[in-house]
């Protein structure tokens, strides 16, 4: 596995891609709040839309702040070049979208955050891009999804709201045997706790609003290509290996080889969708970042003490967190803890579940995860909300599923603040119990 | 584009257009392990002013087949025969590092078909560590990883970028991961011959030119300086910058090439 950094991940973080500027020596990565950039000259013009020279003309395509993160990120991935977006669907979005055209089909896990289910299931096929979607440890059944117009094999490291744990090698080794490659939503892990690319994938996406930002505050995703895969070699891939007409015939495989995607999506995601990320927002995620190891060290030591808390509470009727007997892959891939979701379900089905949200005062009922504070929501009647009674279960989610993202307050406060919501699903289970 | 040479399938970058041997061409020869893609930019600005590029993949690096050549000779007449092959006429040479011990090889054999060479952060021998040559044999990812710790300047080992969003470092690594590294270097090791070519060059009056990098720790500065000195020329030097001086510093290093080699058309 190729390095694309010599430094540690703590220094990246906080330095890569970023010196002090020459003008004032400024510290922190300064905001470039522009959209456009004056040329040198008529030749510098021409040679920067041409790809004759790096650089930058318009923010929807580059900025230099957003560029500061996009190439932190690919550091720490372990990537050969990254895109920021503005959110991590967009991510996703121009991810598929260059790789896949009309007629294409995906291999997707099944268990998979709910708008990313939409976008496959339903987006995707209005421009007859379809998706088949299976259990994605079941190496048999990813096999034989694949089909002759199949393009990648998509799967999130930890599902979204399921938890399960994907075999990123497994998977890895069954896309890449039909010279497909794998692309990994690792949103739930964050470049802390596991790096794809060391696994297996080939590309990474993140929502980076989540834990890399921690604050939740912007919203931003990004796309890292992991530079591994023999885009030429597969024979499915003529976005990437044939001339690109509007660039002139440019052909992203023989001219930039490792990075021929980040420089795909570059040259038409963002030119033609320009779902960019703004440079204020890169500037707020880079401030996230710089603290992202410190922050997962006490998300994960509360999540896993939060665990075994609820594990203890009577009115708790279940509890699943992927370290909870987790199975060799998963310690394998997570030897540092399996992130800081947990989902549980209190006694007394859904109406219980709604009053345990109800009543807690501390942590926040919101349809975000990898804030630095505590979030709970009920996705079945949210973020899954549009998912049918099959997709539900084929999600892993249950009526009564309640998905606590676990934020780094004091222990004991989160404690507490569950310990009112437990109570108020006790009463409904009371109140049931007499009617 | 595909060529055959020596009946093998090569591969010629030509910055975006067609090859046209009626030009001016500009041979691009890359370095120990990496491909024709550490030229990516410059090789576009010159196929779209007036010139025609010609960027190999040695056999079997990257995109290229056939087997990897041993010494510097044998690839400096290699480079004779891929010329011939596409029916080039006007070169104008241009070597990273070994890419220029090849050039100033087949410099002496094109004649009147040689316009100039340009030399960037090379010298006229690549002396290799031992250890480093085996790291290659038995471990290249590691070698790949040893060469470009000590191949990029500061600024990129903190992970600056020519082109906003990459990872020159990740880039180089997985290209030469993939090439018979060990090979290239066990020939830039076994070369001795190039201050010798560079002399000879310099009394064929063969314009020249010579690009360092401030902080190339692979191939030193003041050999560089030697080299200028034996090809009878001036260095420039792009300070800031390692040894990987055309991925690193892609603007500037493509200025100088140009203004030289605009003036030698002239």
């Amino acid at each position: 596995m190729s390095k694309s950094s010599f430094l540690g991940a703590d220094t990246i973080a906080l330095h890569s891609g970023y010196q002090p500027e020459s003008d004032h020596g400024s510290r922190a990565v300064p905001i470039y709040q522009t959209t456009s950039y004056v040329f040198d000259s008529v030749d510098e013009a021409s040679a920067l839309f041409n790809v004759e020279q790096g650089g930058h003309i318009y923010s929807r395509i580059t900025n230099p702040t957003v560029a500061v993160l996009e190439q932190r990120l690919a550091a720490l991935e372990g990537g050969a070049g990254a895109i920021c977006t503005a959110s991590g669907m967009s991510a996703l979005f121009v991810s598929f979208f260059s790789l896949c055209s009309a007629g294409d089909h995906i291999v997707s896990a099944a268990q998979i955050y709910g708008s990313t289910v939409t976008l496959l299931k339903h987006s995707l096929k209005r421009f007859n891009i379809d998706c088949t979607f299976v259990d994605i440890n079941d190496q048999t059944a990813v096999s034989n999804a694949i089909q002759d117009n199949t393009k990648l094999v998509f799967c999130e490291s930890i599902g979204n709201p399921g938890l399960a744990v994907s075999n990123l090698p497994a998977i890895a080794k069954t896309a890449h045997a039909q010279g497909i490659p794998l692309v990994v939503d690792a949103t739930f892990a964050t470049p802390y706790l596991n790096n794809p690319i060391e696994h297996g994938a080939d590309v990474v996406v993140h929502s980076v609003t989540k834990w890399i930002g921690g604050h939740g505050a912007a919203v931003g995703g990004v796309v890292i290509d992991g530079g591994n895969f023999d885009w030429l070699k597969s024979g499915r891939f003529p976005t990437l290996t044939q001339p690109y007409e509007p660039f002139h015939g440019m052909n992203f495989w023989e001219e930039f080889g490792p990075a021929a995607l980040a420089m795909r999506i570059r040259c038409e995601s963002m030119r033609d969708i320009g779902a960019a990320m703004t440079p204020h927002n890169a500037f707020l995620l880079l401030q996230g970042l710089e603290t992202l190891s410190l922050r997962m060290q006490q998300h994960v030591s509360n999540a896993q003490a939060m665990v075994t808390w609820l594990q203890q509470q009577e009115a708790v009727a279940w509890v699943n967190h992927p370290d909870i007997d987790a199975d060799t892959h998963t310690k394998t891939l997570f030897p540092k803890g399996a992130g800081s979701m947990l989902t549980f379900g209190v006694k007394g089905g859904r109406d219980a579940g709604a009053a345990f949200i109800n009543a807690l005062q501390l942590s926040s009922n919101l349809a975000n995860v990898g804030d630095s504070r505590t979030l709970v929501l009920h996705p079945g009647s949210t973020t899954h909300s549009r998912l049918s009674e099959t997709d539900l279960v084929a999600a892993g989610i249950s009526a009564d599923l309640i998905r606590v993202s676990v934020g780094i307050e004091t222990l004991k406060d989160i404690q507490a603040d569950f310990s009112l919501g437990l109570r108020a699903a006790a009463k409904i289970v009371a109140n049931q119990v007499e009617a | 584009m595909y060529i055959q040479v020596d009946n093998a399938k090569t591969f010629i970058a030509t910055g975006g257009k067609p090859f046209d041997a009626s030009l001016p061409s500009v041979v691009l020869l890359h370095g120990s392990g990496t491909d024709h893609r550490g030229w990516a930019l410059q090789a576009r600005w010159f196929a779209f002013h007036g010139y025609s590029v010609f960027a190999p993949d040695f056999p079997a690096h990257s995109l290229s087949e056939g087997s990897a050549l041993t010494s510097i000779e044998s690839m400096g007449s290699w480079v004779i025969r891929a010329l011939d092959a596409a029916k080039v006429t006007k070169v104008h040479l241009v070597g990273h590092s070994q890419g220029f011990l090849v050039a100033l090889e087949a410099a002496v054999l094109l004649g009147e078909r040689l316009k100039s060479v340009t030399a960037l952060a090379t010298a006229s021998a690549i002396p290799v560590n031992h250890a480093l040559v085996e790291t290659a044999q038995k471990n290249p990812t590691a070698a790949a990883e040893m060469m470009l710790q000590w191949g990029f300047g500061n600024q990129h080992q903190y992970g600056a970028s020519a082109v906003p969003g990459m990872q020159p470092i990740g880039i180089g690594a997985r290209i030469m991961a993939n090439n018979p590294l060990a090979t290239d270097l066990a020939a830039c090791n076994a070369y001795t011959k190039g201050s010798e070519r560079a002399r000879q060059l310099a009394s064929m009056s063969c314009p020249s030119c010579v690009i360092l990098a401030g902080q190339d720790r692979m191939t030193p500065k003041k050999e560089g300086l030697k080299l200028a000195q034996d090809l009878n020329t001036q260095a420039r030097v792009v300070e800031e910058t390692g040894h990987m001086l055309p991925m690193e510093a892609p603007k500037q290093s493509l200025s100088i090439m140009k203004t030289f080699i605009q003036s030698v058309e002239k």
